[in-house]
């Protein structure tokens, strides 16, 4: 859950108290948009992209223009404008005006939890604006405190002290910095980035404003809903399949679900973050989806999962696989009850295809689950192989690899007819 | 707060040997431990460890946990708790919007605490970083979140979650190994894998893969290399995090030595492709912390490369780096081997593929893909061959209220289906193909309808006081439903039911005993006579069965069964040990095919009895009825179709086939209307209540009336009304003009509601006209009414009320009383069909108005029947005790 940008990073901004610049949305009219520029003279024009998306200065993706016809023509090239961010290609969805302050220095400022220290750090720079990453030791500076107390003025003196900032930041800092820690525990943040916070000079005074934002939101926890953020600006970067099924997310157990080759040919349902771990990398881009549906699922759940399963990914998939280890909780009985009562729904009102079923499984009622599996399988005559916990599950996988590979060799021509 | 800091480590690490994470001195008490997995996981982890829990608590629902070893006690708060109870160890298992609150509350009332070990999952970040926070300074070790808890195989101690599953004692076998695994499910298969090379645990650790791991590598490495009965380690490891890092840099540094092989197995490698987390949390693209920069730590600190078993250099004495969990046992070995060191024990099976279960049918896989079906491990082989021997459906028990194994209402069409099969396909099957159809969710062969009449009609052969006693209950004012209610409370389950209940399931044994399932396969009897002998427990001799040799002729093994015994041995009872026979013999394909469960098959019987006797009991005035009269003496003849036999009871008339056609009909459209109907409930209820198979079909009859089912007659005395003194006609043929008849009704009608509207005064609704969800176009159709009339036209059977009725509903609009052409409905088809069959008795004066309004709410009950009997026994195999109780929060008090 993953917000960037201005558009909704400013009025969260605003919970807190920390100064933000205006900020136009992409149908503010010519007159607001003159009305900004006369402000400063100039304007920042930078795409909406939903998600986590950075790296948009480097991109050259963030245009400073000084008249509304430039502002207006920035905004055509920019509203759908393709951006390559780590392995995703991401499509803007608008853009936004914000307003421009002119600054003497560009902060860096982080919140995060470090699985070093156990504790929540903050890092900061007054050397931001650029990728921190180019930062030499020495210019950049994290500190961990106590959760329980939080984020108080001395930690933010001291460490500017240690970075040795001039004196005249540290009061413009120390006002709003703190502040951050506020809106980062009260409405579960995981991730509070600001880069650059502009520090612009007014009346002889130095004023802190937040002028891009970065935020990741923590999903198992609940004060993010006191944000009111449209639920559509996180699920853009996630598929049909994986909404329908983040639905179901409220029962008990896993069902974290992820789309790696939406032309794969292997469906299936891993158990336990091991074998979700242990089956994607051996399915590679074979399989359709990564899922771990552990943590014992009751009935209901499993159904729908599997039903949304079939629905978006058995037509085009020669294997299905149900993996996991020798479940130590999760019931073998109602889990596969559910995979295979919706497999047999699903071939009542879709055609028959070739499909070939693996499961390699333990843990308690295994037989009872594998004998109905085997039973619902025999009345649909569709071929399967159940391996016991004793099989290595890997060479389970690979076995599903295997089936697979055969069935495409052969043109999907698997009956005695047409393979000798 | 100031943490106790314990060195090497810069916090508070109450650990030191690994012996002590989960030991016999350990007392554990548990949170929400009546909850759904701490119910069944908590006692099997206190008899594994002879009786570590001391308490648990539950909010607001005192009590005890009941184990194999005694009960635990369970407190409603944790101050009762420790007030009487002494502990060093918490178990959480709250939702994870509680835990934050429980660690506290432990840490705030027990001050002897010492560990807590948290198994619920998807906690916050935030909670998981303040939980850290004050663990430490209250100087308390925590395991998780999101842990399946720790065990000790050498203590035979299992704290928190479930590892090794019900059969701890399996898993948990002694040896020289301890696990730390990111991952639950595999800290266990890791254990099972071992074996196949001979190692055995000392103890492991499910460390949970939140963002924050409370006892993590470091912490574990060092409690490792202090205990003497660890000679390895296994690390299971996840992207994410710095942990394993912190460790090795720690020993690097010389902070604590450690000197023990370590198998570490990074896997995840493909989510560094991923621009978000997914699973376990997991690190991101463009981290230092993802599955490729782990296994470079390992690389360096081992001073290897990735494990290949071929390659010996792929192992140090330091331990090995593997990528996935089945190298783990052979990386193992290669270490012990390069080190000298001892095995545990000798290795216990192997890793190779073992299909359990598998069926290829006509697919030709190559032969490196063939993997035949072999025999499981023990004790699976034994369960296994049990399983394949099984005969019949599992159902899983569920809350069944408002909930329907058999019968949906399609919210569309409002077709109600019965096991997937339409009313209005149902409405062409004859009365007893239906009653089969209800019970055995397969359509009954062709050759073995004469059995199921021949059954039908010999149990609905009842003693003649049953109908006196409906007679005294109709005197007595009783509705129909009521007066059979009298008759079916004086039948509870009595001997003849419990024995023809066991006949059938000795015939089940034997079937499992020998393995058969085929009815058609020719057997010899006689050389099973031992084994016969002992399922049945007979008598030598002979029972006589004169009266039912000629239904014993079909091709199956069972039917001569029926016959080797009765010749050879003395059966009590022979005609309840026949019908059970032969209920087993109509019944046994539906079982072989898993649509029924043994207890269905076995309570075929009972069913039976049951509706033959609604059925036979629907006569409409028995004194008059010879044919009934002469029916309950034994003197019709046996086979005769059990429909013409009720049709004779209803209408006491010589029947043609388009009446029986008509009559099956009606029973078939009225079969269900879906578990919402209340007819349908009362039986449900009455199965949820824990009564028999009798008792729900009085709770069906006690949930039908005036209101529901009775009121059939409604439509009836419209259509007499409006024919008027028209009564000289056949409805079967066209010799009366019903488009006239049909302009009258709508005057009249039409002039009664202006008439009604001037005065302000309320008026009759025409009953069997308009539909809830067929409505609002130019012309509308209920979907059963047209595909039944379609279904009566192709076959030339005409009714005048009817096409009445499909006049009246033009008629209407043509007068403007109407804005469209209404549907004609369901209750419109039932009210012409009813009439059409009732028209002769009506004409010739031998029935009055009550006897047609009896007759009208029997056909209805005789239909629902079927449809009730099928509910009852989808409730009785599926359903929970008590399931159908509404919950206080739905209920409501009014003023």
């Amino acid at each position: 859950m993953r917000i960037t940008g201005m558009r909704y990073g400013a009025p969260i901004l605003k919970l807190a108290g920390f100064p933000v610049p205006e900020v136009l949305h992409s149908n503010a009219t010519y007159e607001s948009i003159e009305k900004l520029i006369e402000k400063r003279g100039k304007v920042v024009v930078k795409p909406i992209f939903y998600g986590g998306v950075g790296k948009k200065g480097k991109a050259g993706l963030v245009k400073i223009v000084d008249n509304v016809q430039d502002a207006m023509a920035a905004k055509r090239q920019l509203f759908f404008v393709e951006h390559q961010f780590h392995n995703e290609k991401v499509i803007a969805n608008g853009v936004t005006f914000e307003e421009f302050i002119p600054s003497e220095y560009e902060i860096y400022f982080n919140l995060n939890v470090s699985t070093v220290s156990r504790r929540p750090e903050f890092t900061l720079s007054i050397d931001g604006g650029i990728d921190i990453e180019e930062l030499p030791p020495g210019k950049i500076i994290s500190k961990s405190f106590d959760p329980l107390t939080g984020l108080k003025n001395y930690h933010i003196i001291d460490a500017l002290a240690e970075l040795n900032a001039p004196q005249e930041l540290v009061s413009a800092l120390v006002r709003h910095l703190p502040k951050l820690w506020e809106l980062y525990n009260d409405y579960g943040f995981i991730t509070l980035e600001l880069n650059p916070i502009r520090v612009e000079r007014k009346n002889g005074r130095l004023h802190a404003i937040a002028c891009d934002y970065k935020g990741m939101l923590d999903q198992d926890n609940p004060l993010t809903d006191r944000l009111n953020l449209p639920p559509e600006i996180f699920e853009t970067n996630l598929s049909e399949f994986e909404i329908e099924v983040n639905q179901l997310r409220t029962y008990q157990g896993q069902s974290d679900v992820a789309v790696i080759n939406p032309e794969g040919t292997i469906t299936s349902f891993m158990f336990g973050g091991g074998a979700n771990s242990a089956a994607t990398e051996i399915l590679s881009e074979k399989t359709t989806i990564s899922s771990d549906f552990g943590g014992n699922p009751p009935y209901e759940k499993m159904y729908h999962i599997a039903r949304i399963v079939y629905k978006y990914w058995l037509e085009q998939s020669n294997v299905l696989l149900i993996i996991g280890g020798k479940a130590n909780n999760t019931d073998i009985f109602v889990t596969y009850k559910a995979i295979f009562d919706a497999l047999r729904d699903y071939y009542k009102t879709h055609p028959k295809k070739d499909l070939y079923v693996v499961s390699g499984r333990g843990g308690p009622n295994l037989i009872k689950g594998f004998a109905y599996a085997r039973d619902i399988l025999e009345s649909l005559e569709i071929p399967y192989k159940f391996f016991g916990y004793d099989s290595s599950m890997i060479e389970v996988i690979q076995y599903a690899v295997d089936i697979d590979n055969w069935m495409i060799q052969n043109n999907n021509k698997t009956k005695h007819h047409a393979y000798q | 707060m100031p943490i106790n800091k314990c060195k090497p480590f810069n916090s508070y690490v109450g650990i030191t040997d690994l012996k002590q994470i989960a030991s016999k001195e350990d007392k554990v008490l548990v949170m929400n431990i009546l909850g759904n997995e701490s119910r069944k996981v908590t006692p099997v982890s206190h008899v594994y460890s002879e009786g570590n829990v001391v308490a648990g608590v539950q909010y607001g629902r005192p009590g005890v946990m009941k184990t194999a070893i005694g009960d635990i006690p369970v407190y409603s708060r944790l101050a009762d708790a420790v007030a009487k109870h002494d502990f060093n160890t918490g178990v959480i298992y709250l939702p994870p919007a509680a835990v934050y609150h429980a660690v506290a509350e432990l840490l705030h009332y027990n001050k002897k605490l010492k560990k807590i070990i948290i198994v619920t999952e998807k906690l916050s970040v935030k909670d998981q970083v303040q939980i850290r926070a004050i663990a430490q300074a209250n100087s308390v070790d925590v395991f998780g979140a999101n842990s399946l808890g720790v065990a000790d195989a050498w203590n035979h101690v299992r704290i928190g979650g479930g590892l090794g599953g019900d059969k701890p004692e399996e898993l948990l076998m002694k040896g020289s190994v301890a696990i730390h695994s990111n991952s639950g499910n595999f800290s266990t298969t890791i254990t099972e894998y071992l074996k196949t090379q001979g190692f055995g645990v000392t103890t492991l650790v499910s460390s949970g893969k939140d963002t924050i791991i409370q006892y993590p590598v470091a912490e574990f490495l060092y409690a490792a290399q202090n205990d003497a009965r660890t000679k390895a380690v296994v690390l299971y490891i996840e992207p994410g995090g710095f942990y394993e890092k912190i460790a090795l840099d720690m020993i690097k540094e010389g902070k604590y030595h450690f000197t023990k092989p370590i198998i570490a197995c990074v896997t995840g490698h493909w989510k560094a492709k991923l621009s978000r987390a997914v699973g376990h949390a997991g690190a991101l693209a463009g981290s230092n912390d993802d599955a490729a920069s782990k296994e470079q730590w390992f690389k360096d600190f081992l001073n290897v490369d990735v494990f290949d078993p071929e390659n010996t250099d792929t192992v140090s004495e330091k331990g090995a780096l593997v990528n996935s969990i089945q190298q783990i046992p052979l990386a193992m070995k290669a270490v012990f081997d390069k080190r000298r060191m001892q095995l545990d024990f000798e290795p216990k099976g192997d890793l190779k593929l073992k299909a359990w279960f598998g069926n290829d049918f006509d697919w030709q896989l190559p032969g490196n893909l063939k993997q035949a079906v072999g025999k499981a491990i023990s004790p699976y082989d034994e369960e296994i061959e049990r399983v394949n021997k099984a005969l019949g459906a599992v159902f899983l028990r569920q809350n069944m209220r408002n909930a329907s194994g058999a019968s949906t209402l399609d919210p569309k069409t409002h077709i109600a289906e019965l096991h997937g099969k339409k009313v209005t396909e149902l409405a062409q099957n004859s009365y007893e193909e239906n009653i089969f159809f209800a019970l055995a969710k397969i359509p009954p062969k062709k050759q073995d309808i004469r059995l199921i009449n021949n059954i039908l009609n010999h149990l609905s052969q009842v003693p003649e006081g049953y109908f006196n006693l409906i007679k005294q209950a109709e005197k007595n004012k009783a509705t129909p439903n009521q007066a059979l209610m009298t008759v079916l409370a004086l039948n509870p389950d009595n001997d003849k039911i419990t024995y023809a209940r066991q006949t059938i399931q000795n015939f089940i044994q034997l079937y499992i005993d020998l393995n058969l399932r085929d009815l058609s396969q020719e057997i010899d009897w006689q050389k099973f006579k031992d084994t016969i002998k002992t399922v049945f427990n007979f008598k030598n001799g002979q029972t006589h069965i004169d009266k039912w040799n000629d239904f014993l002729n079909h091709k199956s093994n069972a039917l001569s069964l029926i016959k080797y015994i009765t010749a050879n041995y003395e059966v009590k009872d022979g005609d309840t040990f026949i019908i059970a026979g032969i209920l087993f013999h109509l019944f046994l394909p539906a079982l072989v095919k898993k649509k029924i469960s043994q207890d269905t098959i076995a309570d075929t019987y009972d069913y039976f009895n049951r509706i033959a006797l609604i059925s036979i009991l629907s006569t409409t005035d028995f004194d008059s009825n010879d044919y009934i009269k002469s029916h309950i003496a034994g003197r019709t003849a046996p086979a005769q179709s059990f429909t013409e036999t009720i049709f004779k009871a209803v209408f006491n008339y010589e029947p043609d086939t388009v009446s029986l056609k008509e009559f099956s009909t009606l029973a078939g459209i009225t079969l269900t209307n879906g578990p919402g109907t209340i007819s349908a409930k009362g039986a449900k209820e009455s199965v949820s209540a824990g009564n028999q198979i009798a008792t729900a079909f009085m709770g069906f009859l006690a949930n039908t009336g005036l209101s529901h089912g009775g009121n059939g007659f409604v439509g009836i005395r419209y259509l007499l009304n409006a024919f008027g003194s028209q009564q000289d006609f056949n409805p079967a043929t066209k010799n009366i003009d019903v488009e006239k008849i049909a302009e009258q009704a709508a005057s009249n009608f039409g002039k009664a509601k202006n008439e009604a509207k001037a005065k302000g005064t309320s008026y009759e609704r025409i009953p069997g006209i308009n539909h809830p969800v067929f409505k609002g176009k130019p012309v509308n159709t209920d979907p059963r009414e047209d595909y039944i009339y379609k279904q009566f036209s192709e076959a030339g059977i005409r009714n005048v009320f009817w096409d009445f009725y499909k006049a009246l509903v033009h008629a209407l609009k043509r007068q403007k009383i109407t804005k469209n052409v209404y549907a004609v409905n369901i209750d419109a088809v039932i009210a012409a069909i009813s009439l059409k069959l009732m028209w002769r008795l009506y004409r010739q004066n031998k029935v009055d108005e009550k006897a047609m309004q009896k007759i009208g709410f029997n056909l209805f009950l005789l239909g629902r029947t079927i449809g009730v009997a099928a509910e009852i026994d989808d409730h009785r195999n599926r359903g929970l005790p008590m399931d159908t109780r509404t919950p206080v929060s739905e209920t409501r008090f009014v003023m």
